[in-house]
């Protein structure tokens, strides 16, 4: 998810937040709101707890921003400090979901409304990530988040791109086990059986 | 790296559905109720930071006194034997001849000190 953001924006904003002018941190959050609100949306799936968290990250960035070293850009130090405040606070209080083997899979095409059957599928694939384990769910909801690139990802959780593969494909595959219908998910490319940890994309 | 991940796997049904979701809109309140709370955080005073510099005669002398205790505990222990008990380490260790005035006296220099400290990690212009 791209923001409405300029590199320089960000970095005038956080001088003068740095200077001691605190209005000038609406700026970030205006520019940023939408994107932490959508990445907190994906852990939880519950839109008035995606706000909360996403204003607590803003509130670490705020109280962080001294620390952030301009080493990388300002985007992947703001969505690496969300992801450690939706992680731990998912810890703190997790989301209800059930196992991935209790979601429904999706009724058949004897449904009429073919609209409104997809979107309960779709519904369904999607809480179903919630329901991955927790070494594939972060994963996962990062890569659709980051609009299925790998080292945004990668760059995110603070792992190896290897690893960020690995775990990717592990969950796709979980869930295509789970959702059987769905398309044309090639297991040969990803290799058979893989390992938690084996690299299986190239 | 994107290209890399679907030239081997396509762009399959589980892509379309999770990439491609609607987007949330954050509340209209979102950013007066964000910039509300960091007013407050910038308004707040900054927490004191622990004063390590003045405790530290304190904490060098807490650790002076509890290592002085166990090596006397120690050594009591090997010139008596295994079986010698707690409380027979106490008074072997000959601070019974210190006297009742003795124990009164070490108990007030004791206090003293742990006064002394307390103002002094308080910051106000105690005896040390």
């Amino acid at each position: 998810m791209q923001a409405a953001t300029s590199p320089e924006q960000d970095l005038a904003d956080v001088s003068r937040v740095l200077a001691g002018e605190v209005e000038a941190f609406a700026g970030i959050v205006r520019r940023w709101q939408r994107p932490l609100v959508n990445m907190a949306w994906r852990y939880c799936r519950d839109r008035g707890r995606a706000e909360e968290m996403a204003q607590e990250a803003f509130l670490r960035a705020w109280r962080g921003l001294a620390g952030w070293r301009r080493e990388s850009s300002f985007s992947t130090w703001l969505f690496a400090l969300a992801a450690n405040v939706f992680r731990s606070e998912l810890q703190r209080v997790p989301v209800v979901n059930v196992s991935l083997d209790d979601v429904a899979e999706p009724a058949g095409p004897a449904v009429q409304h073919e609209e409104l059957a997809k979107r309960q599928s779709d519904g369904q694939v999607r809480r179903a990530v919630l329901a991955l384990p927790h070494r594939y769910r972060e994963p996962m909801v990062l890569f659709y988040f980051h609009e299925m690139d790998v080292a945004a990802a990668a760059r995110t959780m603070g792992l190896p791109e290897g690893t960020m593969k690995a775990r990717l494909a592990r969950g796709r595959e979980l869930l295509k086990k789970r959702f059987p219908h769905l398309g044309e998910f090639s297991t040969a490319a990803l290799g058979s059986a893989p390992g938690p940890e084996k690299e299986v994309l190239q | 790296m994107k290209d890399d991940l679907n030239s081997k796997t396509g762009r399959d049904s589980i892509d379309a559905i999770l990439a491609d979701e609607g987007e949330l809109i954050p509340s209209s309140g979102f950013l007066a109720a964000t910039m509300e709370r960091v007013r407050k955080e910038a308004a707040a005073p900054r927490p004191i930071p622990f004063p390590w510099l003045r405790a530290l005669p304190g904490i060098v002398l807490v650790a002076g006194v509890l290592g002085w205790c166990g090596y006397e505990m120690v050594r009591v222990g090997f010139t008596e034997g295994a079986e010698t008990s707690l409380a027979q380490m106490h008074l072997t260790a000959n601070w019974s001849a210190l006297g009742p005035v003795g124990w009164v006296a070490a108990a007030l220099v004791f206090s003293l000190a742990s006064w002394a400290f307390a103002r002094r990690m308080a910051g106000g212009s105690g005896l040390l």
